[in-house]
């Protein structure tokens, strides 16, 4: 905020000395040509002025870099605090930690009668206003990840693989059936496997607290996180739980909302059609 | 527009009304040019503070600049959507604005079968989210405003406008006559949520956002792909009677923002977004 308002007042004396020299200043010392320029680059200031109460989280890094990729902050965006129950990110002097809280809740609006529905929308209304601190209410919906299944699948095609490699040069026709049916059910499974999309839907609230040490941060995020579950428990009757470990890399990174191995396949067959 | 606006607006417009108040300085035939630039300059200004969403991506688009805001993540030069590059694979994420609510709480009346609209809510809910196959996020970041500090503000603001009422009433000029009845029709809007205050419902300052990830083999596959998504969302959310809107410029940076830490204070919020209240 202050150095907002530093780069505002700065950016308005330069505008203004320039307009100044160019009104002032006797023609016989600054010709009509130069003084358009002096109040263009005044009238330039006097813009860039106005923009920077919105974009002056770019202007330091465009002014500086003056390339075509503007790299406003090359350090990861947060790392996982030592206590596996946030995330931690820098932001100037201060640690911002956040949790994520999980929100069991497994009933359908199909099972309910309307007096229910009523109800449980009404819970909702309440559950948003539920803190006056502000409190992120996420409703996530993501592939489902496929990836140890379909590795097992890749080791079963391997071994049948195999198998029929080791029988192909025998004279037992019979085994050697066996094991390429064996492999072409392995490789239907992986077809159908890779080729529909299952989701999974889950909902979870994040709540983040500042501090001036890290530890600072995670202890107050920490008494946040208690409170919301307080409150999401007696607006819904459930029982949330705060989030732990790489099970919130769900809720943050993009990767994890699409998993790679899952989409892989399918990811290969659309580029073989295109190339085709 | 906040108090900020008003400020950074009026100091900025000090600058441009000194331009146009001394053109004579520049001499016979250059005034005149240094009257359209100082216009052009104001068009600017006036463009960038109601419609910035459009002109910065489109300056950043023409100049083809692209930012990173943190490592691994890039913001796209029409500043519409972040890709992030995992394994030779693209993940292209586009925010779009999602509000459930409608302004009910601005209106002057309770809106008509909005009990009837909360009945058939959720099953409206599981029907357009059925209807998408991709993954997606709808955020509801919201804060419980004190209902005591919210009731008295609304008392402070009746009691002005009954003074401007009063004011008004003792004026005999035709124009009096408009400007008293706008000046009811506010008495009307705050008396309005008042009285929803003391039925017991509860303000809240909230902000609705949709997020969706498109993946892609390359960075134009996923954003065409991040870009159907988003469509199909407005249609599969249409049944909510909610106008789903793809969110451009300083707001995609402030939304990814909010997906490693959500805002501390309503400030925080208010500074960058403007909130239902």
């Amino acid at each position: 905020m202050d150095q907002k308002i530093f780069a505002l007042i700065g950016l308005l004396g330069v505008s203004i000395v320039l307009l100044i020299i160019a009104i002032g200043t006797p023609q016989s010392l600054i010709p009509s040509p130069l003084k358009i320029v002096l109040l263009i680059v005044a009238l330039a200031f006097d813009a860039i002025a106005f923009t920077s109460r919105r974009y002056y989280y770019m202007m330091v890094p465009l002014l500086r870099q003056r390339s075509k990729n503007i790299v406003l902050s090359n350090e990861e965006p947060y790392w996982l605090s030592s206590s596996g129950d946030a995330i931690i990110r820098r932001e100037r002097d201060w640690f911002i930690a956040t949790a994520y809280i999980s929100i069991p809740f497994y009933r359908s609006a199909t099972e309910m009668t309307d007096v229910e529905k009523l109800e449980f929308s009404r819970q909702m209304s309440r559950l948003v206003g539920i803190s006056s601190e502000p409190v992120r209410f996420t409703t996530e919906m993501y592939l489902m990840n496929k990836d140890a299944y379909i590795q097992e699948l890749h080791d079963a095609i391997n071994q049948a693989e195999l198998e029929e490699a080791q029988l192909a040069s025998g004279a037992d026709t019979e085994k050697l059936e066996i094991a390429r049916g064996k492999l072409a059910m392995w490789r239907n499974i992986m077809q159908n496997a890779s080729a529909v999309q299952s989701l999974e839907i889950t909902s979870y609230a994040a709540v983040s607290a500042a501090g001036a040490k890290e530890y600072e941060a995670i202890s107050m995020v920490q008494q946040k996180a208690r409170d919301v579950v307080a409150g999401i428990g007696t607006t819904l009757g459930v029982t949330p739980s705060v989030i732990t470990g790489s099970a919130i890399l769900k809720f943050v990174e993009p990767e994890y909302l699409i998993p790679f191995s899952t989409v892989r396949e399918q990811m290969e067959t659309k580029t073989e059609e295109q190339v085709i | 527009m906040d108090e900020m606006d008003v400020l950074y607006l009026a100091l900025c417009g000090v600058v441009l009304l000194v331009a146009l108040a001394t053109l004579s300085a520049y001499g016979a035939g250059w005034s005149y040019i240094a009257a359209v630039f100082t216009l052009l300059t104001a068009a600017f200004i006036i463009a960038m503070n109601w419609a910035d969403f459009i002109v910065f991506p489109a300056i950043m688009k023409m100049f083809s600049i692209t930012f990173q805001p943190a490592k691994g993540y890039a913001i796209v030069k029409n500043q519409d959507a972040v890709v992030k590059n995992v394994g030779g694979l693209y993940y292209a994420t586009g925010f779009a604005t999602g509000n459930l609510f409608g302004y009910t709480f601005k209106a002057e009346q309770e809106e008509e079968g909005a009990e009837d609209k909360m009945l058939h809510a959720s099953e409206n809910w599981e029907r357009a989210v059925m209807s998408l196959d991709f993954p997606f996020k709808f955020h509801v970041l919201s804060v419980g405003r004190d209902v005591q500090k919210v009731r008295d503000d609304l008392e402070a603001k009746r009691g002005y406008q009954e003074f401007q009422l009063s004011r008004s009433l003792e004026n005999t000029q035709a124009s009096a006559e408009t400007t008293v009845t706008d000046i009811r029709r506010k008495i009307s809007i705050i008396q309005a949520k008042i009285d929803r205050i003391s039925a017991g419902e509860k303000p809240i300052s909230a902000l609705m956002y949709f997020e969706t990830t498109a993946v892609g083999v390359s960075e134009k596959a996923a954003l065409d792909a991040l870009s159907d998504q988003i469509r199909r969302l407005q249609i599969g959310m249409s049944s909510m009677n909610m106008q789903v809107t793809r969110v451009a410029g300083r707001e995609v940076y402030a939304l990814l923002e909010m997906n490693f830490s959500t805002p501390i204070s309503v400030q925080d919020i208010t500074t960058e977004f403007s909130t239902e209240g």
